[in-house]
């Protein structure tokens, strides 16, 4: 019965997951023995099915589940049972997905005691992204990404170590995307795109323990490659058909590969006597080259017949070089203090060969170079502090100190690039951290943190300056029976002479779980965002200079989560489950209206997004056997946008399966 | 109650001096059968079954300190280092003196977790685990969720990274035992999320095309990161964007106001040619399509 609790726990405070696969225990959790190994084995084989209304390119980028036979989970342990099995010691191996679903994933850790150990994870996601509010949806993507890591360590408890990885991610499929043709006047056209991207990565490294101390090296490679060609699919008369801007063709390959060696060095030391200390040192040597090879036919803005070719090569380089170095000490018992230093620096230095062939006239080939290297150095002293068990309390200071150059420009082939003086910023950043944290009695838990930081120069006007961030936590926290709440505010003001920018967030929340009854439980949670932003905006309306409006950004979502699970006669189990985001923005019954901080109705409209998105599901599981269940369930999506339909929608999914264990 | 801490300090301090008396973890069994016949699922099992550890080192009392007293006593909290009244200051020292080694828990004695005294046993269940690997209390997104609500609200939004799916996993970005210093916003925030190899947004653990280098960087996307843009939790909006329509996440930095950007002179404003009462130049990335950074042309053209 108390293990019958403890899953109950377990399985609430979920955020609402998909409604398969399930969480109902099929099987013993004790296994059965075989030889000398313990085996735990299950798997829920079943049918997926999706039956969506409305825009479906919405329902495929927000949710993306199918029809079809999946192998929704499974797992497998096999453990040796007295420390000592022939090749191996422990066997893991859980899948999620298989057969279709748009996100699959297995994990394999194989290991044998003190000799190694070996970790596989493999993740495939489906990206669907229709973009219509973004670029008129001209760039949609529907790409597979699929990712493996993999990792193995020889004498994993050993005073000497070795480390050996990799690590591979594929991304392909279709996309859409724009060119801009075939000069300031020209349009833009949509284009599509046959993505592929990957990246290899190959580790090496070890960790010897001397004096005291572990040295831990690690040298990697990571090898990118891009190989992405646009092609115009059919003459387009462009995103503006009243001008004469057309394309008849377009063929653009632009291949893009690299290599990021690195090395990072690791030196620490733990034992709690007066001191512990950790060092980090990393350099990547990052270089990548590139070619463009475009050629585009049409007419330009005139009606004029034009052919353009667009050349570029070149590299680019980016070495990045980050130390850290942290000491601990302990001059009292229950008083750490702790101090980081640290220092990155990191530089990006391109050029290329760029030149244009119009209607066979070679223009002004250049040579573009861009340099950009940012330097930040960091000391942070955090202080803690625990007097007795149920008071505690810290307290910190961080400097940093950032600094930007930057050279951006071109040169005629043939000439030296001329001087120039580099643009130049730098920041300081001066911020207090103090918090405490009270247990009065044992379930009981209350935590106050706060953070006031200043920069003298923000780089952006979004940026952190003058920001403070406070938050408070209590919980109550039971063997059933859970409860807690939380605020939390980030400020942010950023304001400049011509510019003002002040950023309010608040959350508020509160959650709870509790389980009444052995066969009934239910947990609860509700949060709300409350986002404003009010940033100064400067812009052109049909050739005027538009200055002294802002943009005022307002969101306030409220976000829920009820879930209670019932079991009925010791054989059934249900769970139902709601979800409910929205967004009610700042209250409005239409997206435009006077006095709304900008006279352009785009920018009223732009201010807030009021929107619903939820979804409620229910399942049943059923035991036929002490190791075969029957489960089945449904999940109802909603999407609803409150200004524009155009992109709501409305799914009905759900499934039925069959959990084994043997 | 004051006895019993003194007494668990007194034993806390004298638990791993020489001479003490351990009895072996068979002795344990005794009483605590259940958690003894599943122990060897557990990877602290190890150190039994090597045999080659010493007594301190060595099974129950490698955590619980020597069982002798414990033995005599019957039993007892007072008796025996017992987690549940030892505190998260001792808890962490006990579980550091051998789960030190690792690189990632170099940060741990500075981490935002422990000053919020949210330590070892908080997240893992030593006996009573309910997740495949790294004894997890509980499966990790719900564990994290059961304090991070706000994160949780977040990844119930509309466009997400696939945390609730179960394909993108909290410790993908974070690394709960702490991190090292940033290399992005000023090395200050955000202190909890862990970086790709040479110290950079874990971002590109992913997303390795927008790493670059390129010849024109988007240099907020280098300089304060990738959350300049994107919310990386969830959002109500496509792409993760922090706006519903690209043009206002644009234009709140390129609006040419002084002392910001690279050369305090402001952030690149929009040309004449830009009219914003247009809705083609309401859609930036139509036309900046490479916004991200780009090899061909300073304004992302291509």
């Amino acid at each position: 019965m108390r293990q019958f609790f403890l899953f109950m726990l377990c399985s609430l405070a979920l955020a609402q997951p998909p409604v398969a696969p399930t969480n109902e225990q099929t099987g013993a959790l004790r296994g059965d023995n075989s030889g000398n190994y313990n085996i735990i084995n299950s798997f829920e084989l079943g049918y997926r099915f999706a039956s969506v209304g409305g825009n479906g390119g919405m329902y495929d980028s927000t949710v993306n589940y199918g029809d079809g036979i999946r192998l929704l989970s499974s797992s497998l342990t096999v453990q040796s049972r007295d420390g000592h099995g022939k090749l191996f010691d422990h066997l893991l191996i859980t899948t999620q997905g298989l057969g279709n679903d748009p996100y699959q994933s297995a994990i394999l850790r194989i290991e044998k005691n003190r000799l190694y150990r070996y970790d596989m994870m493999w993740r495939l996601t489906e990206y669907v992204d229709p973009a219509a509010t973004i670029s008129f949806g001209e760039h949609a993507m529907d790409t597979t990404r699929r990712m493996q890591d993999h990792d193995l360590t020889l004498f994993p408890v050993s005073p000497f170590k070795l480390f050996l990885g990799y690590s591979r991610n594929l991304e392909t499929g279709p996309a859409l995307s724009t060119i801009q043709l075939f000069n300031s006047q020209g349009d833009e056209f949509p284009l599509f795109s046959n993505v592929h991207r990957e990246v290899n990565e190959y580790r090496l490294g070890g960790e010897v323990r001397l004096l005291g101390m572990r040295l831990n090296v690690m040298h990697g490679w990571e090898d990118f490659k891009e190989d992405s060609p646009q092609s115009l699919l059919a003459p387009s008369a462009g995103n503006n058909p009243t001008d004469r801007n057309t394309l008849t063709s377009f063929q653009s390959t632009q291949p893009y590969h690299g290599t990021s060696p690195y090395w990072r060095v690791g030196l620490f030391r733990e034992g709690k006597k007066l001191w512990a200390v950790n060092g980090r040192f990393t350099y990547v040597a990052g270089k990548r080259a590139f070619a463009l090879d475009e050629v585009s036919a049409g007419t330009d803005f005139r009606g004029t017949p034009t052919q353009l070719q667009v050349v570029t090569q070149g590299s680019a380089d980016r070495p990045a070089l980050t130390s850290n170095l942290t000491i601990s000490i302990f001059p009292a018992t229950h008083v750490v203090l702790t101090n980081q230093t640290s220092f990155s620096n990191i530089r990006m230095i391109g050029d290329s060969f760029f030149t244009e062939i119009s209607n066979g006239s070679v223009v002004s080939p250049t040579l573009p170079f861009q340099y950009l290297g940012i330097q930040t150095f960091a000391n942070t002293t955090d202080a803690m502090f625990h007097p007795t068990k149920w008071f505690s309390f810290h307290g910190g200071f961080e400097y940093s100190d950032r600094h930007i150059n930057s050279v951006q420009g071109q040169s005629d082939l043939g000439s030296p690039a001329p001087s120039q003086s580099p643009f130049e910023q730098s920041n300081q950043l001066k911020a207090g951290t103090l918090g405490f944290r009270l247990k009065p009695i044992k379930p009981l838990t209350i935590s106050v943190d706060g953070e006031v930081g200043r920069a003298n120069h923000p780089i952006y006007p979004i940026s952190d300056g003058n920001y403070q961030s406070f938050r408070a936590r209590a919980e109550y926290k039971m063997k059933l029976f859970r409860v807690g709440a939380y605020a939390k505010s980030d400020y942010n003001i950023n304001s400049d002479v011509l510019t003002s920018f002040a950023s309010h967030a608040r959350q508020y929340g509160a959650d709870g779980s509790w389980v009444p009854l052995s066969w009934f439980s239910i947990d609860a949670s509700y949060t709300k965002l409350h986002l404003n932003t009010l940033g100064g905006i400067n812009y052109f309306s049909q050739g005027v200079d538009v200055s002294g409006e802002s943009s005022y950004y307002v969101s306030n979502i409220h976000s829920a989560n009820l879930g209670a699970r019932f079991t009925l006669l010791k054989r059934a189990d249900i769970y139902a489950g709601y979800s409910h985001v929205q967004d009610v923005g700042d209250g409005r019954a239409t997206p435009y209206g006077a006095g709304l901080y900008s006279a352009l109705p785009a920018f009223q409209a732009a201010q807030t997004f009021p929107l619903r998105y939820l979804s409620p599901q229910v399942r049943l599981s059923i035991r036929i056997t002490p190791k075969l269940r029957w489960n089945t369930g449904y999940q109802y999506y909603g999407y609803r946008e409150q200004f524009s339909a155009a992109q709501d929608y409305r799914a009905n999914t759900g499934f039925s399966s069959l959990a084994f264990s043997f | 109650m004051t006895l019993l801490r003194v007494a668990q300090a007194a034993l806390f301090l004298t638990a791993l001096s020489k001479g003490a008396d351990y009895v072996g973890s068979e002795a344990c069994k005794t009483c605590h059968a259940p958690l003894f016949n599943q122990f060897f699922r557990n990877p602290h099992y190890q150190s039994i079954s090597s045999g080659k550890e010493p007594p301190e080192n060595t099974g129950c009392e490698s955590c619980h300190g020597p069982g002798k007293a414990h033995i005599d006593a019957h039993g007892g909290k007072a008796t025996i280092i017992a987690f549940s009244e030892i505190g998260p200051e001792k808890t962490l020292d006990a579980c550091l003196r051998c789960h030190s080694q690792t690189l990632s828990r170099a940060n741990i004695r500075r981490s935002v977790h422990t000053q919020e005294d949210v330590v070892c046993t908080n997240c893992h269940s030593i006996h009573n685990s309910k997740a495949p690997k790294f004894l997890l209390a509980k499966k990790q997104t719900e564990l994290c969720y059961s304090c991070h609500a706000s994160v949780k609200a977040q990844f119930s939004m509309p466009f997400k990274h696939r945390v609730n799916e179960g394909v993108v996993e909290c410790t993908d970005c974070h690394n709960p035992h702490g991190t090292f210093a940033a290399s992005w916003r000023m090395a200050s925030r955000p202190r909890m999320v862990d970086q790709k190899e040479g110290n950079e947004e874990p971002c590109l653990k992913c997303h390795g095309d927008k790493r670059g280098p390129f010849v024109y960087e988007h240099a907020s996307v280098r300089i304060d990161g990738c959350e300049t843009c994107h919310m990386p939790h969830g959002s109500t909006n496509p792409k993760m964007l922090k706006r519903p329509t690209i043009f206002t996440v644009c234009l709140e930095c390129h609006n040419g106001a002084g002392t910001f950007g690279i050369g305090n002179n402001g952030v690149f404003h929009l040309s004449a040619a830009h009219n914003m009462a247009d809705p083609r130049y309401q859609n930036c990335t139509t036309c900046h399509a490479r916004i991200h950074g780009s090899n061909a042309d300073p304004l992302f053209f291509r």
